[in-house]
């Protein structure tokens, strides 16, 4: 790597932009800013460095501009496409610093904020203003919304709420040259020129360094309320959600999670879950009391007339936020049970969700496979998840066969390789597949113009 | 720039410091982050239990030597405090990891100098009960073990022969043979796992039967060794017992009552998942304040005060705030290491609130 060369004249430029004390070069750093939360992929950078301001982010960016240097922006590293493992070595940039709500306005609905603030922050700020930030993604508690708005989160509530993109008003950025810009604003109709917050948002960090982000707030409602349905298996559970969706009700939660992934969570939360169902399907509803009773009732009926086998209605708010946060734990408690968690997030048109989960159970089955699917059915976002044992040597190797099947299969199903995760480095020989050539090559010249020297999060999205 | 040795999954050459099965756990996910009090301070993730686990696995397969300064100084900023394993829903269980971290780093002259001659106070039941022979506490010469015992403690009978002398006093049948030394929760922490070990199966055959001690700190390690069913914190064996309650609320007038708040014990809550017991038995006796970080570590940590008395009282200052905004009559603690932490916190800022134990608070009520 280019950058080692010169790696010690580096640290020093660096200090001068943001003070010693937050730039660390000590190999016990590195080691520990090589990685985010995706499995085995490791890389470590030069410097770690961790500005307070946008100017100091665009000070840093110059000078890694002027050297070549890769740089690579994250918040608390919760990436699971390796979008945040400094493949190319350089500078990983650590925003977190940068933790403030800057205001939230309940006259024009909207929360400004900077990128280090965790999106449970904002959400609760929000809420003490009688507002909902609706994006939820599983790691809210950690994430931060920079990240959040660069990976394009979704989370619980997207089926009814929309994702990340949906709420980004406006943003701050700082180019890889070093110019800030301005995008949007609190304005809910803004066309002066082109729609640069949208592109941002999902970016993976390759374009430009968000410093500030304006989001949108909505009312929050009035109450929630939760069912839970069991299956025999999670293709039932898939026809319920088609059924669901086509009876009028436009829910705010629909989750499902195979048996796998129940007796995972159960084993974790212990809320007494039935570890003998096929599969359980959360559904919710938020709005106004008898609206959500309502919901919950028509969502009950589909779900028996697809065959479940136990329907109940969660009885206290507390139940129901008990059964929602152990629904966010299935990935990490799917860890239990073998120490290497593969997972995925192919996402499918909605009325195909259950020929998608058949097709991973098939998969699974020839390739000799533990895996485990959950996701927010709702969206058609399936998580398969596999979780191998170290000792079983190849199954990494069939686990990577296994998820190259089922990336194919959901692209011929009009479908994505990632619905929330992002491409990362991880997805991105996938990516061709889906998008075909033209379309790799515009990506490459957009970089391109944003970026000239390709120094922002290389080996990622757009190279 | 990804080599074997920083890939897992590849079965990189391991070193043996580790139990495998405890470092492989971790998934990386994160979580544990906003649970850390030491990352909360630096806001840097090497400070981290992910940036620490992250270190640890770089020790074990070679990636850094032991020498190296930001390992060392990790291993020591560490408090020790084991938040980080309630929030993990991949079950990592840190405490054990940073035993054996420090059992492997702190070896002979590496060790902290600060805390050897604790260590060395500690390694004998001989010098610990002649260090407690000047101070009243609850033990008797020569009385024999019971079917529950009273565990004395260290540095408790030293610093705070009253406690076990309360808790004598509310429940009688407690037998308090003075033949009894440490348990080694002292040495475990502080880089003797072995020694430690030893010292807490010494301390299970000195008091055979039920071990009821008045140290959150202590009831882990002794459970991790003898047991759980063996050992009980003192607020948990009087919660699960039967038999008439002690201190009732009945009769006590509402108002007049003090507000006291908790400062729950780190290894007893996140060790043992003992929380609620303290809590149940105070607002018996007073009315009972739950401060925002109640179960947060104080940063007394055990040795840790002595060790980085700055950092310590870094940490310590969230709770100071909250003592004083919440304006308490009395703030309980179930740990002497916490008792000796709040009391000089309180002291400096010369708040008006009282540090009590527990047991002493629940004596004065009876």
């Amino acid at each position: 790597m280019a950058a080692t060369a010169t790696s010690a004249g580096l640290g020093t430029q660096l200090e001068g932009i943001v003070g010693a004390d937050h730039v660390r070069t000590d190999e016990g750093a590195l080691v520990t800013y090589s990685t985010d939360a995706t499995p085995l992929q490791r890389a470590r950078p030069d410097a770690v460095v961790f500005p307070a301001t946008a100017e100091e982010v665009a000070g840093v960016l110059r000078i890694a501009n002027e050297r070549r240097v890769p740089v690579v922006p994250r918040g608390s590293g919760t990436n699971l496409s390796a979008g945040t493992v400094p493949h190319r070595g350089g500078i990983v940039l650590v925003l977190t610093r940068m933790n403030k709500v800057k205001e939230v306005s309940d006259a024009e609905l909207v929360a400004v904020c900077e990128p280090g603030v965790r999106t449970i922050e904002l959400a609760q700020a929000a809420a003490a203003k009688g507002l909902l930030f609706p994006p939820d993604p599983g790691s809210q508690t950690v994430a931060t919304v920079g990240g959040n708005v660069a990976e394009c989160s979704g989370g619980l509530r997207a089926v009814k709420y929309g994702v990340m993109r949906d709420y980004v008003l406006g943003v701050e950025a700082v180019l890889p040259t070093g110019e800030i810009i301005r995008s949007g604003g609190r304005l809910v109709k803004d066309v002066a020129g082109y729609d640069l917050r949208r592109l941002l948002c999902g970016s993976e960090g390759t374009l430009a360094v968000m410093t500030e982000l304006t989001l949108r707030l909505v009312p929050a409602p009035e109450a929630s309320g939760i069912g839970m349905a069991y299956f025999p298996d999670l293709a039932d559970a898939a026809r319920a959600v088609s059924r669901v969706l086509a009876s009028g009700v436009l829910p705010v939660t629909l989750e499902f999670l195979d048996r796998v992934c129940i007796g995972a969570v159960e084993d974790f939360a212990h809320i007494g879950l039935d570890t003998s169902a096929g599969a359980l399907l959360i559904f919710g509803q938020d709005g106004n009391p008898a609206l959500i009773e309502r919901d919950l009732q028509r969502m009950a009926e589909a779900c028996e007339a697809e065959g479940a086998t136990q329907v109940r209605i969660a009885e206290s708010p507390e139940a129901a936020s008990e059964v929602l946060e152990a629904r966010r734990t299935a990935l990490p408690a799917l860890s239990r049970l073998e120490p290497l968690t593969m997972l995925e997030d192919a996402t499918v048109p909605r009325s195909r969700i259950a020929e998608m989960v058949e097709f991973i159970q098939e998969v699974a089955e020839r390739h000799e496979l533990k895996i485990g699917t959950f996701g927010h059915a709702g969206d058609g976002n399936l998580h398969p998840t596999a979780v191998l044992d170290d000792a079983d040597e190849g199954a990494v190797d069939r686990a990577h066969a296994a998820f190259d099947e089922i990336f194919t299969r959901a692209i011929e199903l009009d479908g994505t390789i990632t619905g929330e995760h992002g491409v990362g480095s991880v997805k991105l020989r996938y990516l061709e597949r889906q998008l075909g050539a033209d379309h790799m090559a515009l990506l490459r010249r957009i970089k391109a113009a944003f970026d000239p020297n390709g120094i922002l999060n290389p080996g990622k999205l757009g190279s | 720039m990804s080599t074997a040795a920083d890939t897992p999954g590849s079965a990189p050459e391991r070193r043996g410091v580790f139990t495998p099965e405890l470092l492989d756990r971790c998934i990386s996910c994160g979580f544990c982050l906003p649970a850390c009090p030491t990352y909360a301070l630096t806001g840097v993730e090497t400070s981290s239990p992910r940036g620490r686990i992250n270190l640890m696995r770089a020790l074990e397969t070679g990636v850094l030597a032991d020498d190296d300064p930001t390992v060392r100084e990790e291993a020591s900023f560490c408090l020790g405090c084991r938040a980080c394993e309630p929030v993990c829903p991949a079950g990592v269980q840190y405490g054990p990891l940073l035993e054996e971290w420090r059992d492997h780093l702190w070896n002979g002259r590496r060790r902290p100098w600060k805390v050897r001659p604790l260590l060395w106070a500690a390694d004998s039941p001989r010098r610990v009960r002649a260090m407690g022979m000047v101070r009243r506490h609850a033990g008797r010469g020569r009385e024999a073990p019971g079917p529950v015992n009273l565990m004395l403690g260290c540095f408790e009978r030293i610093l705070y022969p009253r406690v076990s002398r309360n808790a004598r006093e509310l429940v009688p049948e407690l037998a308090a043979p003075a033949a009894q030394g440490c348990c080694g929760a002292l040495h475990a922490h502080n880089g003797a796992l072995g020694r430690g070990n030893e010292l807490a199966k010494e301390m299970g055959e000195a008091l055979p039967g039920t071990v009821v001690t008045t140290a959150g700190g202590c009831a882990a390690h002794l459970a991790s060794v003898l047991g759980p069913d063996r050992v009980k914190e003192l607020s948990q064996w009087l919660v699960e017992r039967e038999g008439p309650p002690v201190a009732a609320a009945e009769g006590t007038p509402a108002d007049g009552r003090p507000r006291i708040g908790l400062q729950d014990s780190c290894h007893l809550r996140n060790g043992l998942g003992v929380w609620r017991e303290p809590r149940e038995l105070i607002a018996r006796v007073g009315e009972y304040v739950e401060l925002p970080s109640a179960a947060a570590c104080c940063g007394g940590a055990g040795s840790y005060a002595i060790v980085r008395p700055n950092d310590s009282a870094r940490v310590l200052d969230q709770h100071l705030d909250e003592i004083a905004d919440a304006d308490l009559d009395i703030i309980a603690v179930v740990n002497p290491g916490c008792y000796r932490q709040l009391q000089q916190g309180v002291k400096r800022r010369r708040l008006r609130t009282r540090v009590l134990h527990l047991a002493e608070l629940l004596a004065r009520a009876a």
